[in-house]
């Protein structure tokens, strides 16, 4: 049996038919080539997974694909525009908030959410907020100041 | 200008922060199945059957490999992971059995874990319910979980072929340690436990293979493709030629080794004739990979009423786990930096290897140094604080001092040779983190309410880093006018390629970008040693510039020759070469790759196109050193610990970048907060294991780890042409004992000395109503 599922990734219309136990994780990397979306736990700890799902961040590996049916979900693909990289791209190379990589887009859609809620950069709060995306090569302390200064803090 | 030692730009960025990195789990191969590994559940017994049938039935099931499907050569890994010289053997008294590692348990399972079987299917979902239909009958027995009662007479044997479950020894002595014991005025000594912990990158491992026209290509999360390799050949039947390795875009890796998923699914696509990928999951990874620490040691300190280092001794007792390809590398570890910054001219460290019912120990990030920080540096302050000095002086007073240096510790290396402090000012370190962290106000600092309290700790470690036995690498003028790099360290989030591209556009007076840097894949050059030990930045970048070197004299030479100028009159700038003083009578370097490949016209017909091939065999390891200081926050009613700062004073030798040595020190220290405060690997005295998600599995997160300032002192080494020291590990080794001697300043009043790691809030409180009652 298979579930068709209408969703729109990364401001793309999409149409597929797919397992009904299919996760958004997997429908993401497996079915529509974006393996942007990593998995580290798909226990919903470790926020490598993390995607938006209307705006809003959503750990891919727990959301089933058919909970994303009408919904809009953005990708890591999806943050550069024709005009360039994302800002939160841009932040997270120049201040080295990344090394190997792997748990990076979880932290922009983390850090994206943020930024459209407002959040205060204030380093308790920001570290708060990001204490849901595990990241073992960093320590934290770059990926803390790129956020700090993406949401209008010290640079 | 130059580039090495200045914060240029990641070039691996471009691609991970738009998601076009390429991790194993992103390998999409026409035709790919995919492979699960059905494990023990049992940590001991005999696996009397494996019943597959109802598995192999189930619709989309392709293959169920057991251990009577491997052939006899490939039925265990048998290679230890090091070499001991005679010399080396003999001084240390060193005794070690071999190891065998099942790559499908056959006729015994040994611990929680262990792969039985191997299931092939047409998508992961498929091998997932095939798996719970794998049947195993095994008449369990006596797990061996604890390692002092592993070494009692009578205990089971975890491997019938090892008496005692003793699997290694060693007996190091330096100087007279028991005199010198016996004269001192003071002893300090404690038992120190230091748990389990777990590697834990955010990817987890996996392994993919496809075998076609008779080439095996092998897709590993590995940190040593070469070596790989050569594991595999023998196993599978094949001559290296016929293997080549792929290690893709790591997500981390920290440890690790040879796996036995690693023969299994290559032997599963030659079966097949398919494509084969295995995906490890994160309760898999953490059951089964990059286990490391696990020690119990009983160490002492003598001292005189001066404060004077007399003499420090320890046992050191490793728990292996049920296999110990590793030999004696994390006890040795251990002893080989346990008198870290000090002048302590009697020493004693005995280690034992010794087996039991668990998954195998390995070597992660800092590999038996952060353990032996943590037993000296807590010893010190207990010192100290016997003593009433406060424990930055009894420091400052037992430091080597910059003019002993080179230092011969007197005893050996694991590599055989002798035990050489080769540079570094450790007083300078020290002093410059006491300046660097106010070292001197910081206990004046208000907590932030009457049930907390405010402590500030101390640690220092060494480390020798950059580990042969060698690296490899290549460099080539493209006919682009590029120059190409290859190179057989590859990276798991070092920024192989920014730095590796500084190291040759230094020499060829280009910019970086004009580097194309690739590392990964055995087909790239015929030799490799890998990264791990923090060695890349040593080793790599030394090959880098010797092979460098040696190609732009062969461009020298053929510009020399067409431009008839003598080889001391040319300038290289820009990507052309051209005589001094007139720029404009140059060639490209593109235009000189041209006149060098081969054919009728070729200008180098002896040795065509503009490359070296060359290797580089570091003399000994060179040692890095490190100093922390730490200030924490302890609430005495709750237990919990706030890490408030940490200062990280290094030396690695000469930067190559400042800004990714920056990122590895931060990232070391996040590795060993955790692993004081939080992570352990729990074994019911079943054997079962307890921590197999990032629930039980506690990695630091945004909110445990505080800002950390890194400050450096470099001093470079003679040891190799940059000067470089290793600095992946070191910041992972003085982080634990830093803060545990911060909450024991903490706690002063309590008389809390920590010597277990990690520290639980529900410890803390234990040892906090002790001293309160
Ligand atoms: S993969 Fe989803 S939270 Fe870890
Ligand atoms: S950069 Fe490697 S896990 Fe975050």
């Amino acid at each position: 049996m298979k579930v068709d599922l209408e969703l729109t990734v990364n401001g793309e219309a999409v149409g597929i038919s797919a397992d009904p136990r299919t996760t958004l994780a997997d429908l993401l990397r497996d079915h529509l080539g974006l393996t942007g979306t990593h998995l580290g736990c798909e226990q919903g700890v470790c926020g490598s997974c993390t995607v938006l799902v209307d705006g809003h961040s959503a750990r891919s590996c727990l959301m089933l694909a058919a909970a994303a049916q009408g919904r809009e979900v953005t990708t890591i693909e999806g943050m550069a525009s024709e005009s360039g990289l994302h800002p939160v791209q841009e932040a997270f190379s120049r201040h080295h908030a990344l090394q190997c990589g792997f748990c990076t887009p979880g932290f922009f859609a983390t850090v994206l959410e943020m930024m459209s809620e407002g959040v205060l950069a204030d380093e308790a709060i920001v570290r708060e907020r990001l204490s849901g995306n595990l990241c073992r090569c960093t320590g934290y302390h770059n990926i803390v100041t790129a956020t700090l200064e993406l949401l209008g803090g010290r640079p | 200008m130059t580039y090495v030692g200045i914060p240029v730009p990641r070039t691996e960025d471009a691609r991970l922060i738009s998601g076009q990195g390429h991790y194993l789990a992103d390998l999409a191969i026409p035709g790919m199945l995919e492979a699960v590994v059905v494990r023990s559940q049992d940590a001991a017994g005999e696996l009397r059957s494996l019943d597959a049938d109802e598995a192999l039935s189930l619709p989309g099931v392709r293959m169920v490999m057991t251990a009577a499907d491997l052939p006899e050569s490939a039925r265990a890994i048998t290679r230890s992971f090091y070499v001991l010289t005679p010399q080396f053997v003999e001084r240390h008294a060193v005794e070690v059995g071999g190891s065998s590692e099942p790559v499908l348990a056959a006729g015994r399972v040994c611990r929680v874990g262990e792969p039985t079987a191997l299931i092939v299917a047409t998508d992961r979902y498929v091998a997932e319910d095939a798996r719970r239909l794998v049947l195993a009958d095994v008449d369990p027995s006596p797990a061996v979980v604890d390692p002092e009662a592993a070494l009692s007479p009578g205990s089971p044997l975890v491997d019938p072929a090892v008496p005692g479950n003793l699997h290694g020894r060693f007996d190091v002595v330096v100087g007279d340690p028991d005199r010198a014991r016996e004269n001192a005025e003071h002893r300090v000594s404690a038992r120190f436990r230091i748990a389990r912990s777990v590697g834990s990158p955010l990817e987890n491992r996996g392994v993919a293979a496809k075998w076609v026209d008779d080439t095996l290509t092998v897709w590993s999360t590995t940190q040593i493709p070469h070596v790989l390799r050569s594991y595999l050949a023998p196993m599978l039947g094949l001559e290296e030629e016929r293997i080549r390795v792929i290690a893709p875009d790591m997500g981390g890796s920290f440890g690790g080794g040879v796996y036995p998923e690693e023969v299994l699914v290559p032997l599963a696509a030659m079966r097949l004739g398919r494509p084969v990928r295995w995906l490890e999951e994160r309760g898999e990874d953490l059951m089964n990979s990059r286990h490391s620490r696990d020690q119990l040691i009983d160490a002492e300190l003598a001292f005189d009423g001066n404060g004077s280092f007399r003499s420090l001794s320890m046992r050191i007792l490793q728990d292996c786990g049920a296999v110990n390809p590793f030999g004696i590398t994390l006890p040795f570890n251990v002893a080989s930096h346990a008198r870290s910054v000090y002048r302590i001219d009697h020493f004693r460290a005995e280690g034992l290897c010794v087996l039991t019912n668990k998954t195998r120990n390995t070597p992660v990030r800092g590999a038996g140094r952060p353990e032996a920080a943590f037993v000296v540096d807590r010893l010190v302050d207990m010192a100290a604080h016997r003593l009433g000095m406060d424990p930055a002086d009894l420091r400052l007073k037992n430091l080597i001092p910059a003019d002993e240096m080179p230092k011969d510790m007197g005893m050996m290396y694991r590599d055989g040779n002798q035990l050489v402090y080769d540079s570094g000012d450790f007083p300078d370190q020290v002093r410059t983190a006491l300046e660097a962290s106010g070292y001197q106000t910081l206990r004046d600092r208000k907590p932030r309410s009457d049930r907390h309290r405010i402590g500030v700790g101390m640690s220092c470690h060494v480390e020798g880093t950059g580990l042969g036995p060698h690296e490899a690498a290549e460099v080539r003028v493209d006919t682009s006018g590029k120059i190409v790099v290859r190179c057989g360290s590859q990276p798991h989030g070092q920024s192989h390629a920014t730095v590796l591209a500084q190291v040759c556009a230094d020499v060829f007076g280009i910019r970086p970008d004009d580097v194309l840097v690739r590392t990964g894949d055995t087909a790239l050059l015929p030799f490799g040693g890998g990264t791990f030990g923090s060695r890349s930045g040593v080793t790599a970048s030394a090959v880098v510039r010797i092979a460098s070197e040696q190609t732009r004299r062969k461009l020298e030479e053929l510009a020399s020759d067409v431009l008839e100028i003598a080889v001391n009159d040319l300038v290289f700038e820009g990507g052309r070469v051209f005589p001094r003083g007139v720029p404009d009578a140059g060639l490209t370097f593109a235009e000189l790759a041209r006149l060098a490949a081969p054919g009728p016209a070729s200008r180098r017909p002896h040795d065509p196109g503009l490359a070296s091939l060359n290797t580089f065999v570091p003399p000994s390891v060179t040692f890095s050193s490190g100093t922390q200081v730490a200030v924490v926050e302890v609430d005495i009613d709750t237990g919990m610990v706030e890490v408030l700062d940490v200062v990280v004073v290094d030396d690695c030798g000469t930067i190559l970048n400042p800004m990714v040595v920056d990122g590895q020190q931060h990232g070391g220290v996040a590795h060993g907060l955790g692993n004081i405060l939080l992570e352990e690997f729990r074994y019911d005295d079943t054997g079962q294991p307890g921590s197999v998600t990032f629930m039980d599995y506690l990695l630091p997160t945004a909110t445990d780890v505080p800002s950390i300032t890194v400050i450096h002192r470099s001093h470079p080494t003679p040891l190799n042409p940059l000067g470089v020291k290793g600095a992946g590990e070191g910041a992972t080794a003085s982080a634990p004992a830093g803060i545990a001697n911060a909450i024991c300043d903490a706690l002063a009043e309590f008389g809390v000395e920590v010597t277990e790691m990690p520290i639980s809030p529900a410890r803390l409180l234990d040892l906090i109503d002790q001293g309160r009652r």
